[in-house]
């Protein structure tokens, strides 16, 4: 029990568990298994955004393009399936190509801050903006349905093995690859030194802009694959389907723990964080709260959720001497 | 010395991009100028008044149409019915509006199109009172305004073209959903694009009244709820409302990626005989949920005869004509005049089902 309450992804993991406590009350809908197969379902895109997040506000960075980026993707597979057969092999090619073109762009952000050295905020708002007025320009807003779409793309969108979505097994794998990566990995080591003290991570041989350049390519990468689980998951390419998703996505990376300011942040905590956002927007409903309340309810827990954080935090850290690179996942 | 020549070489190249950027505009809509001559000549007097805050360019004269943002399919058709009217009616049409719904944005776009001396500006607000200043001074400098699409303060405006009557869309989107039931009792959600937008709150009120009027058993089971005119959100939260409410009906979704989500979720859960939906959606957009039934009907009007009707009013007021109730506009069909002289109503609401959603391409 200590140890559970020492985890730092104790203090969302608490406030959770409450909620769902009382949901579980207030709605017998709510602890169904189809019911968080839904919300996880629902949630994929978003928590495999905040996972690429998390590495980058650990680097004390930030990617405000992350929404457009995507949309750029999901774009680029809507104009892909034009040209492909209606078989298996391209689907394969989608999850080739789909990533591919995330880490070309997310690389380009990558450049700007660790050549050129500008601001990742800077860098990602001008990206965003270039990224989403391209995509205007090219698709005109244009709305593609599900009829467009080759069968077999629509065929793996629906496939579910032992009753659970494909979406769910491959926010898993996105999950547990990154956790992977920033525990056992030389590379993810790297993100938690730089974010906990740049300066001496330098000193001590840590390539910066390497690991800079990285994680920027990583959430390119898992923007790719965001796309693939956002078009299979409205059967539907909208260029305005991801507009302001970013905020969301930085709103869970914070909730689950990471410090803004680097350093601090894991894999757990963000899930967590997604977990968080997602069953306070399905319980409103079932709950059955009044329209009006529900952002006033869905403010008040964030506030509550990260300022016992904060306090939490603060707490350990009277308690220890200042040490660098604090220990993350 | 390096630094100052590379700093140099970057302002130049930046200025010739910028350079190269503008007069590609301009020379856009001097194109278009030539093509609408006929537009301008009768009204020169406002135009040369305007032309003279611009250098010598040929552009202007004619109508402007500025939508809320351009680059979104609804807007798009629009677009295609003005650029059509300009080229049956002879007058130059510069379509052109900001890329997001931003206030601050259309208001530079307006003050652009003054600068080019049009005759007629009309506008689709995306907030009515941040455009109040710089239609009084498209009005000052002699320029015609109207709205259309979203109406702006009344008392400015020339004339205001609306697309169809608020109460008469949400009682009729009401009635169609009642008619896709096939029950006068049961219980049914409505979804909204987001509780601020004025229109999408007017249909619903209008429709809450056919409602309560009509069919006194026709229970609304929760509070409009919000869906950031976001598909994907409103399928989650229609999948969340058929999980709480299994008796659940019907589904009333205003805005147009509100009904497509909430179709998706009834198609996916394989309800589309226990739950009709109804809304107003664009029928390319809502085929694939029209055909199987899982989107009963999508009820909208025309955008193209929408963007049709607002250049050719444009016309006549430039023309010093005002539209007359009951008057037939070719192309788009009889209009109708409100009592105050310059409200405008297209038309009544026009239904897409299975049968005629492909005949559309918008």
């Amino acid at each position: 029990m200590k140890f559970l309450l020492k985890q730092k992804e104790f203090s969302v993991l608490a406030i959770v568990v409450i909620i769902s406590i009382i949901l579980s009350f207030v709605s017998p809908v709510f602890l169904t298994v189809e019911n968080w197969l839904d919300i996880i379902e629902g949630n994929a895109v978003i928590g495999i955004l905040a996972i690429g997040m998390t590495l980058i506000i650990i680097t004390s960075d930030i990617d405000v393009s992350v929404a457009a980026l995507t949309t750029a993707v999901t774009v680029s597979i809507g104009y892909l399936f034009q040209f492909l057969p209606d078989s298996w092999i391209s689907v394969v090619l989608i999850f080739l190509i789909a990533p591919l073109i995330g880490i070309l762009l997310g690389s380009f952000n990558g450049l700007l801050v660790s050549k050129i050295k500008i601001p990742a905020i800077v860098v990602t708002l001008g990206t965003l903006n270039i990224f989403s007025g391209l995509v205007l320009y090219i698709t005109n807003g244009n709305y593609i349905n599900s009829t467009n779409f080759p069968d077999s793309f629509m065929a793996f969108s629906n496939i579910e093995i032992a009753g659970i979505p494909i979406l769910i097994y491959l926010f898993a794998l996105v999950a547990a690859g990154t956790w992977f990566i920033l525990k056992y990995t030389l590379i993810g080591r790297s993100v938690l030194a730089i974010g906990g003290n740049a300066q001496s991570s330098v000193r001590v041989g840590i390539n910066f802009e390497k690991v800079k350049m990285f994680v920027f390519s990583y959430m390119g990468f898992l923007a790719g694959i965001a796309a693939i689980a956002q078009t299979s998951y409205t059967s539907a390419i909208d260029p305005n389907g991801l507009a302001g998703l970013e905020l969301t996505v930085i709103a869970a990376v914070v909730l689950g723990g990471a410090n803004i300011h680097g350093g601090r942040g894991s894999i757990p905590g963000t899930l967590l964080g997604v977990l968080l956002l997602a069953i306070m927007q399905n319980g409103m409903i079932l709950a059955r709260i009044d329209t009006f309340w529900q952002n006033v309810v869905t403010g008040a827990i964030i506030v509550i959720a990260v300022s016992y954080d904060e306090i939490n935090h603060r707490r350990n850290q009277e308690k220890l001497s200042n040490i660098d690179v604090k220990e993350a996942s | 010395m390096k630094k100052l020549w590379l700093s140099l070489t970057v302002v130049i190249v930046g200025l010739i991009l910028l350079t190269g950027c503008v007069s590609e505009q301009s020379a856009g809509s001097g194109d278009s100028g030539e093509g609408g001559g006929t537009g301008s000549e009768e009204t020169s007097g406002n135009s040369e008044e305007g032309n003279s805050g611009e250098s010598g360019s040929d552009g202007g004269g004619g109508v402007a149409v500025v939508p809320k943002l351009v680059g979104i399919p609804y807007f798009n058709a629009s677009e295609t019915g003005a650029e059509q009217a300009g080229e049956d009616l002879g007058v130059n049409v510069e379509y052109t509006g900001p890329t997001e719904a931003d206030a601050a944005a259309q208001v530079k776009v307006i003050e652009d199109l003054i600068s080019q001396g049009m005759d007629t500006i009309a506008v689709a607000p995306n907030d009515p009172a941040s455009v109040e200043p710089v239609l009084k001074k498209a009005k000052e400098e002699g320029i015609n305004v109207m709205d259309w699409d979203t109406p702006a303060d009344k008392e400015l405006v020339d004339l205001s073209i609306k697309q169809v009557d608020d109460e008469e869309f949400g009682r009729h989107m009401a009635e169609k959903l009642v008619e896709a039931m096939g029950t006068e009792e049961g219980k049914i959600a409505i979804l909204t694009g987001g509780l601020s937008a004025a229109n999408l709150n007017l249909w619903i009120d209008a429709a809450k009244s056919e409602l309560e009027e009509n069919y006194p058993d026709i229970e609304i089971v929760s509070d409009k709820i919000p869906t950031e005119e976001k598909q994907q959100v409103a399928y989650q939260k229609t999948l969340d409302l058929l999980k709480s409410y299994p008796e659940l009906d019907g589904v009333l979704a205003v805005s147009t990626p509100a009904p497509l989500g909430a179709a998706q979720a009834v198609q996916e859960e394989g309800l589309q005989d226990e739950v009709s939906v109804v809304g107003s959606a664009l029928p390319t957009d809502s085929e694939p949920f029209l055909e199987d039934g899982s989107l009963d009907t999508a009820v909208l009007w025309n955008p193209e005869k929408l963007g049709y009707l607002t250049v050719a009013l444009g016309k006549m007021l430039a023309e010093g004509e005002m539209p007359e109730d009951g008057q037939e506009i070719e192309n788009v069909g009889e209009i109708t005049v409100k009592d105050d002289g310059k409200t405008v109503i297209m038309g009544p609401p026009q239904d897409y089902t299975k049968e005629n959603a492909s005949d559309f391409d918008f």
